[in-house]
């Protein structure tokens, strides 16, 4: 399968050929970590784990045309069976998908990779919450994730915007998920660590779904990659 | 003189745009399905109106030997399509109807890898309740799945009328992700304007994991579960 790399991926490895140096091969371990994830993603995306229970991801969902547009369209409202629908986040979306599919005891190293995957699969897809191409637009969702942003808002000016402006932070959102230390990293998992002096947020709850989804709505238009982002507190908190 | 043109005009103007020129046409939903080598195949097509996965049942029909179906309806608006073939794994999809026009959609399946999971309806029948002879008649089917994960999706149309119906499970159940138990589902027809006819009513069912039973349709006998070779 044929992936884009995003320009500035490509400029880093540019400029990393040409003088190496620490950053440089911290980054390129960080690649090689995502890549793995991707292609163990790609895998549990077309097999499943279960030879008993062989309905993939792929099964049903076969074609990448339709597919690269998942990662720039969440957060989204699910419309799970009732009282499940809500807004949720990729993958939160894929936990509940692994869950139910695969019946794996834990989801979440499995989603993690999953999501990894069709990330990268959407590198250069504008961000557009709520939206797949293709796909009909319906009212009733786009004011559950308009909902989602409103709520999103308020608990990020009380969490994160002391140090974080969110139409700065916004794109580096989509460098998730990643592979730091050699372990997959999501953003829904870095915010449940993260501030750990304010109450902890589940990475499966709606919560964090909110957050993402006014995250994302400051980034909209702006293309799925990897982006690198500094807050102006970094390095004081520790965190 | 111009005046009385202008507001002819005007008049005519307002007229037609106060009556929609398609006030009159159909709102419909049709298509056809295939498998991806592109052969037609039959089967069922059932909406949920509304939300997808709400398990509000409304509409439905067969889907012909060429793969085609139509649904009219009665209004445009949102609605789950719900695609079963024997063999295959169902296709669900939301979609968009507005009212006046008609909605075409492609619907691929794919073949059910192993048939193991797979619910199996091991009988349906139709019971006049006594109390009430000639105004009710219950419909049931005997549903079982291997690995105990069926859903809400125990379905039954009455191609006649065109109905689609959420089957009642044996106990009562509110979250629609648990788990539903094996056994006698059923429905409570109203049949004091004439008899039901069983030649009318197909069953399927599809658990949570989206394995698909085999369509029963009259006269009801069971068959072994079809496999479908993949030929790729």
């Amino acid at each position: 399968m044929s992936r884009r790399l995003p320009p500035l991926l490509i400029g880093f490895a540019v400029a990393c050929h040409v003088w190496p140096g620490p950053t440089c091969v911290r980054q390129a371990a960080a690649q090689t970590g995502l890549q793995a994830l991707v292609v163990e993603g790609e895998r549990l995306w077309t097999q499943s784990p279960d030879a008993g229970n062989p309905v993939a991801c792929a099964t049903c969902h076969r074609d990448p045309a339709m597919t690269r547009g998942w990662a720039a369209s969440f957060p989204k409202f699910k419309p799970l069976p009732p009282p499940h629908a809500r807004v949720m986040t990729l993958l939160q979306a894929n936990a509940e998908a692994v869950e139910r599919h695969y019946r794996l005891a834990d989801p979440l190293p499995a989603a993690i990779a999953i999501t990894a995957f069709l990330t990268a699969q959407a590198a250069g897809v504008p961000i557009s919450p709520g939206v797949s191409a293709g796909q009909p637009v319906f009212a009733a969702r786009m004011q559950a994730l308009a909902a989602s942003v409103l709520r999103g808002k308020h608990l990020y000016a009380g969490r994160c915007g002391h140090c974080h402006k969110s139409f700065d932070l916004a794109p580096s959102a989509t460098a998730f998920p990643r592979a730091e230390g050699g372990r997959p990293m999501s953003l829904e998992l870095f915010l449940e660590g993260h501030r750990p002096l304010q109450p902890p947020l589940a990475w499966d709850g709606q919560a964090t779904a909110d957050i993402m989804a006014y995250l994302m709505s400051q980034a909209a238009g702006r293309p799925i990659g990897h982006h690198t982002y500094r807050a102006s507190t970094e390095g004081k908190e520790g965190s | 003189m111009i005046r009385v043109i202008f507001f002819a005009g005007l008049a005519s103007l307002m007229v037609a745009l106060a009556v929609p020129p398609d006030a009159t046409a159909a709102t419909v939903i049709m298509g056809t399905v295939k498998n991806e080598a592109g052969k037609p195949l039959p089967g069922l097509a059932l909406l949920e109106k509304g939300e997808i996965h709400n398990n509000v049942w409304d509409r439905g029909t067969l889907v012909g030997a060429d793969g085609r179906f139509r649904i009219e309806l009665p209004t445009g608006g949102q609605y789950g399509l719900h695609v079963y073939s024997s063999g295959y794994i169902y296709s669900p999809e939301a979609v968009k109807v507005e009212t006046g026009k008609t909605l075409e959609v492609k619907v691929v399946l794919d073949p059910g890898p192993i048939r193991g999971n797979t619910p199996v309806i091991k009988k349906a029948g139709f019971f006049p309740w006594e109390a009430r002879q000639g105004k009710v008649t219950f419909v049931k089917v005997d549903v079982e799945d291997p690995n105990g994960d069926l859903g809400p999706q125990v379905l039954a149309l009455n191609a006649a009328t065109g109905r689609a119906y959420a089957m009642n499970p044996p106990k009562r159940i509110t979250d629609l992700k648990a788990n539903f138990p094996n056994g006698i589902y059923q429905l409570e027809v109203d049949t004091s304007k004439g008899p039901i006819n069983p030649r009318d009513w197909h069953f399927v069912v599809a658990d949570h994991q989206c394995n698909t039973t085999d369509i029963l349709s009259f006269p009801h006998d069971p068959k072994p579960l079809k496999v479908i070779k993949v030929t790729k």
